[in-house]
């Protein structure tokens, strides 16, 4: 493992079982994450993408395997959880917004809390994202008030507001009506532009062929194929992926 | 038996007696709620706990799926969680009046209450313990409504807070009590229309309340419907207001909710 000292997080042989191994949503995934990759995560529902994405900050705990995030191993060393989990953002398919607090108080209140930040240090920053999102106007408002787009837009802020090494999306868009897609990619193409680590989990094609920088096909669990988007949606070699590709693009 | 007016006459110049007892009633229920809420939470909290000595087994690698089972069956072990399940339990399945019995006559029994009356004429030796009594019952049955209020928060509101670094009990403090709270409060407010009720029991162990006021003016006057009907009309119109009211502040509360 000399030649990827490079790698910010290494996942080996990564197991999430059910039901003593009756199901199997993850069964031995090994990858690394790069500093600065955008890596695009695609496959058909109920490869364990989501699972894989959600163990990587341990939403969800393995059942095996060792995932190292900067020289630590964080599932099977004793560690504190949270000062890891300040350090990788994760973006929700529902937004996950706390319903109860202005958008401004929900992007302040982590720095707050876990960063022991001043409210005016965490303020300035909140408002200089919001701002960069186009949201400055409604940090007074409720999150109720806002559109998905706009929510996911903040929720996509409020991780920033840590900031994170890197970033994790749980299927960004998914839950967005069609016309709000665009505002919310564009923001996630900002942030690769910047060189944010991202992975992230979507059935956007176009944005994976577009911004990312290495995909990976997951398929029962496994990682069945990687490599650059040229290589996965023009050239893919395993029938899963051709398959795959084939009903996907169709469409 | 008849009903007359000059029997409700007769007894209305017992006015004060009632007066008192009504006192005695909403002081009772006030207290119960209160000590019964703090309790109940505290009772949720074990409830929900994640206290569990044996979680390293859970970690242990076997091939024997046999023993993985009994593993994971011994990991999920909670001591803390037990203790508040076994306590529910046993006031669920026990009768009030045994529980207020055990409460007076054995508890405090053996500790000896000093004697002294508040108000004028309340006596605490016997107005404490059923308070108490009141309150560890219905401590038990609340930590059922407020288990079920936080729970009832979205899951994904945990996870976005812990994905954010805060720890259990920030989370718990800052994301799920304030949403909790909305789906808490009105039963914690029904359940004090509840205690107005059940409290009514407590007149068993002299506790100086409405029903215990009814026995009294009928001693008194050898009547005996009407105290028993003026009682009825007080009950009602303590608990029919105060259920309209919550009626109503839940109503706007759930507006708010789409505001």
């Amino acid at each position: 493992m000399t030649t990827d000292n490079t790698a910010l997080i290494k996942v080996r042989d990564l197991k999430k079982h059910y039901n003593y191994g009756a199901i199997k949503a993850l069964d031995g995934v090994n990858i690394d994450i790069n500093k600065g990759d955008v890596m695009v995560v695609i496959g058909p529902s109920g490869s364990g993408k989501s699972t894989f994405l959600r163990s990587l900050n341990l939403l969800e705990e393995p059942t095996d395997g060792s995932i190292v995030f900067d020289g630590r191993d964080i599932v099977n060393e004793k560690i504190n959880l949270d000062e890891f989990r300040e350090r990788m953002g994760m973006v929700f398919q529902h937004f996950n917004l706390f319903p109860h607090k202005t958008i401004l108080e929900n992007l302040t209140l982590a720095p707050q809390i876990v960063k022991g930040k001043s409210k005016e240090e965490a303020e300035k920053k909140a408002l200089e994202l919001l701002d960069r999102v186009g949201l400055k106007d409604r940090a007074s408002a409720y999150p109720v008030q806002l559109s998905g787009g706009q929510k996911q837009r903040v929720a996509i802020v409020r991780a920033l507001c840590m900031d994170p090494e890197v970033m994790l999306f749980d299927e960004p868009t998914s839950a967005l009506d069609p016309e709000m897609v665009g505002e919310v990619l564009e923001v996630m193409k900002e942030l690769a532009k910047e060189g944010m680590t991202m992975v992230c989990v979507t059935h956007e094609m176009g944005f994976a062929r577009e911004v990312g920088n290495r995909v990976v096909f997951m398929a029962d669990g496994n990682i069945i194929e990687e490599g650059t988007p040229e290589k996965i949606f023009d050239h893919p070699e395993s029938p899963r992926l051709k398959d795959f590709l084939g009903k996907v693009l169709e469409a | 038996m008849t009903i007359s007016w000059g029997n409700i006459e007769k007894i209305l110049t017992y006015g004060n007696m009632f007066q008192q007892g009504l006192i005695v009633t909403v002081l009772l229920a006030l207290c119960t709620v209160f000590f019964g809420f703090f309790l109940a939470f505290g009772l949720a909290l074990m409830l929900l706990s994640d206290v569990r000595p044996f979680r390293y087994l859970e970690k242990v690698k076997t091939d024997d799926i046999n023993k993985k089972k009994r593993n994971d069956f011994i990991a999920k072990f909670n001591p803390v969680k037990l203790i508040a399940n076994c306590y529910v339990q046993f006031v669920r399945c026990t009768p009030m009046l045994v529980q207020i019995f055990l409460v007076y006559y054995i508890v405090f029994g053996f500790i000896t209450l000093p004697k002294f009356t508040f108000f004028g004429f309340i006596q605490f030796e016997r107005f404490f313990p059923a308070a108490v009594a009141l309150a560890l019952n219905s401590g038990g049955y609340m930590s059922a409504v407020i288990r079920g209020g936080i729970e009832g928060v979205d899951n994904g509101q945990t996870e976005a807070a812990r994905s954010l670094g805060m720890s259990k009990a920030q989370t718990m403090y800052h994301i799920i009590l304030p949403q909790a709270i909305k789906n808490i409060l009105p039963a914690v407010a029904n359940e004090f229309v509840t205690i107005i009720k059940e409290s009514s029991i407590c007149y068993t162990i002299g506790v100086q309340d409405i029903m215990f006021n009814v026995k009294s003016v009928q001693s008194a006057t050898f009547i005996i419907a009407e105290p028993l009907l003026m009682a009825t009309f007080l009950y009602f119109c303590l608990c029919f207001p105060t259920s309209k009211i919550i009626e109503y502040v839940e109503r706007r509360m759930r507006q708010s909710d789409n505001r």
